[in-house]
């Protein structure tokens, strides 16, 4: 047979959402402190140092970046952000929230999508503990449950300074040709 | 290979809205066009389509690994200067293709001929790979067709099995610019593709992408872009703004740098000069050549960077000249000898051949009321019965 052997009906425009809500839950850790960690029954004191350690380090790269640190302050309230190590083009500060815990997942090791990573408090909802990519994981600390995609590293966190780059030639280019159809071939 | 008139599917226009293909209608008239369906036997799929096909990529690659070393190459295909260094490095860290289509002049018997390779950005994707099939297992059904009908397509499939292997650990980006609703359908189609493939995906707006102070790229919630899926011309990359700041980026993108060696029609005479005398290639030469005047036949001047027909123009054996308006054309051309679409019922008929991960996988076809391509062709679907 030279054709597909069955083809779930493909939606095109905004059918992806439905689909990604099928996501595995994990089974996570959270700790505020290093010593909770090592309370907590089945975790031990090298378990628990390695992975705030890779916390600590994922936390330069994964916090919410910003320029001043009153926008931080805004979102992360006051006195809860310090000064990031990177540094704009132009030699200023960049600033970002404090760690405030950190969550480990995947005890058993394996699965480095799973690895430790930072946990923050946002001013709105300062009661839960969030990842890097503001995702909610939960209000105490513990074992606790959470969805795959929160469990997974968080994405690097940078500023932006510019937008728009991309696309002039398409203005440029096409004029009154471009309406309905674009310009793939 | 033949055209045979077939009942439509009451719904079908319902149907194609409930599954957003909302292109189906182009300035009003129909694209999608089930009024018929052309018959192929299993030969002529695999042994015309399919293997020459095959035969074509492989070609393309020796092709592409001798351009990125040759400099009068790379400058008679246009590319600028500042980013040989980029196309050429995208090959070497062998960075991987996703998808292309190659279309060829086929008439049932005669071996096909490669008329350009679409494999920078190609449309017409879901409706060859997805609506096409529907339409295959539902005219079964209602007896349009007879049971036992095959068709040539497992684009669908190859999709979602070439993105798992793609590798991606992070995000998947996609974009299109906007205000095409038929580039967007396509990004958006294959963005459902990469969530079968249990891929995290984001999709931005090719004008909404950012830069941040290193030169990475950014979404619009200041998250790097790690891959992205353009569909979005190399060219026109290479002459945005933002262009220059690629080769530092990191940014893997899909398809790869390479592959402007290969959409762009220049190809076709460095295909000729190194494969003269192949079956299902046409002679072709850049303009200056004087090899140009031992064409015999007709010939068709084609834009190095064209879409959809644009700017082509077909000068005949007698002189008469056909040309297709289009925005193209200023950046050089090529001129390739004449082998006229085969003409089913008053229709020139084109045969897109579907390659995913470089494995033919399907084809789709489009008619037209004159002899070049265009933007306003329809899409009809196929059969194999033999």
């Amino acid at each position: 047979m030279k054709r597909s052997k069955a083809l779930k009906l493909s939606l095109m425009g905004a059918s992806a959402l439905t689909l990604v809500a099928c996501d595995n839950s994990q089974e996570v850790g959270v700790f505020e402190t290093l010593d909770q960690c090592i309370d907590q029954a089945g975790f031990s004191r090298d378990i628990c140092e390695a992975n705030q350690k890779k916390a600590q380090s994922e936390h330069l790269r994964v916090a919410p970046k910003y320029t001043s640190i009153s926008d931080c302050e805004t979102d992360f309230g006051s006195e809860k952000c310090e000064t990031a190590p990177q540094r704009t083009t132009s030699g200023g500060s960049v600033f970002m929230p404090m760690m405030m815990g950190y969550m480990m997942g995947n005890m058993l090791g394996g699965n480095s999508r799973f690895s430790a990573q930072p946990l923050y408090r946002s001013r709105d909802d300062s009661r839960n503990f969030r990842t890097g990519d503001n995702q909610k994981v939960s209000g105490k600390t513990g074992v606790t449950k959470v969805a795959g995609q929160t469990a997974r590293a968080a994405s690097t966190k940078t500023r932006t300074i510019r937008r728009g780059g991309f696309g002039s030639s398409a203005r440029a280019s096409t004029g009154r040709f471009r309406s309905f159809r674009g310009f793939g071939g | 290979m033949q055209r045979i008139k077939v009942e439509e599917r009451a719904d079908w226009k319902t149907q194609a809205e409930s599954l957003g293909f909302n292109f189906h209608t182009m300035y009003g008239a129909a694209y999608w066009d089930e009024s018929a369906c052309y018959r192929f036997s299993i030969n002529q799929i695999e042994n015309d389509i399919e293997d020459p096909t095959n035969e074509i990529e492989q070609m393309c690659f020796e092709l592409v690994a001798r351009a990125i070393q040759d400099e009068e190459m790379l400058h008679k295909l246009a590319i600028p200067e500042a980013f040989w260094d980029y196309v050429r490095s995208s090959w070497l860290k062998q960075e991987k293709n996703l998808y292309g289509r190659l279309d060829l002049s086929y008439d049932g018997s005669s071996p096909a001929k490669l008329l350009e390779y679409n494999a920078d950005t190609p449309t017409s994707l879901y409706e060859s790979s997805a609506f096409q099939w529907v339409w295959l297992e539902q005219a079964m059904e209602k007896s349009i067709i007879p049971a036992g009908c095959d068709q040539f397509n497992s684009i669908h499939e190859s999709m979602v099995k070439a993105l798992e292997q793609f590798g991606i650990e992070d995000q998947l980006h996609l974009t299109a610019c906007r205000g095409s609703e038929e580039d967007e359908g396509t990004v958006r189609y294959i963005e459902e593709c990469a969530v079968q493939a249990g891929l995290e995906t984001n999709f931005i707006f090719l004008e909404d992408i950012g830069i941040d102070e290193n030169g990475y790229f950014t979404d619009l919630d200041d998250k790097r872009i790690e891959t992205l899926f353009k569909l979005y011309p190399w060219e026109w990359i290479m002459k945005d703004e933002f262009g220059l700041s690629l080769p530092k980026s990191e940014l893997k993108i899909i398809e790869p740098a390479w592959r402007i060696i290969l959409s762009n029609k220049g190809m076709l005479p460095l295909l000729w000069e190194m494969f003269s005398g192949h079956p299902n290639l046409l002679p072709a030469f850049f303009p200056n050549d004087p090899r140009v005047s031992e064409i015999e036949g007709g010939v068709v001047k084609k834009p190095l960077f064209s879409r959809e027909g644009g700017n082509v123009e077909i000068t005949e054996v007698d002189g008469s000249i056909i040309k297709a308006d289009g925005p193209y054309g200023d950046q050089g051309s090529i001129i390739q000898a004449l082998h006229p679409l085969p003409v089913f019922d008053g229709n020139h008929t084109v045969i897109g051949s579907w390659l995913v991960a470089s494995n033919a996988c399907g084809i789709g076809i489009r008619e037209d009321d004159t002899a070049i391509t265009r933007d306003t062709s329809r899409f009809l679907p196929h059969v194999i019965l033999d």
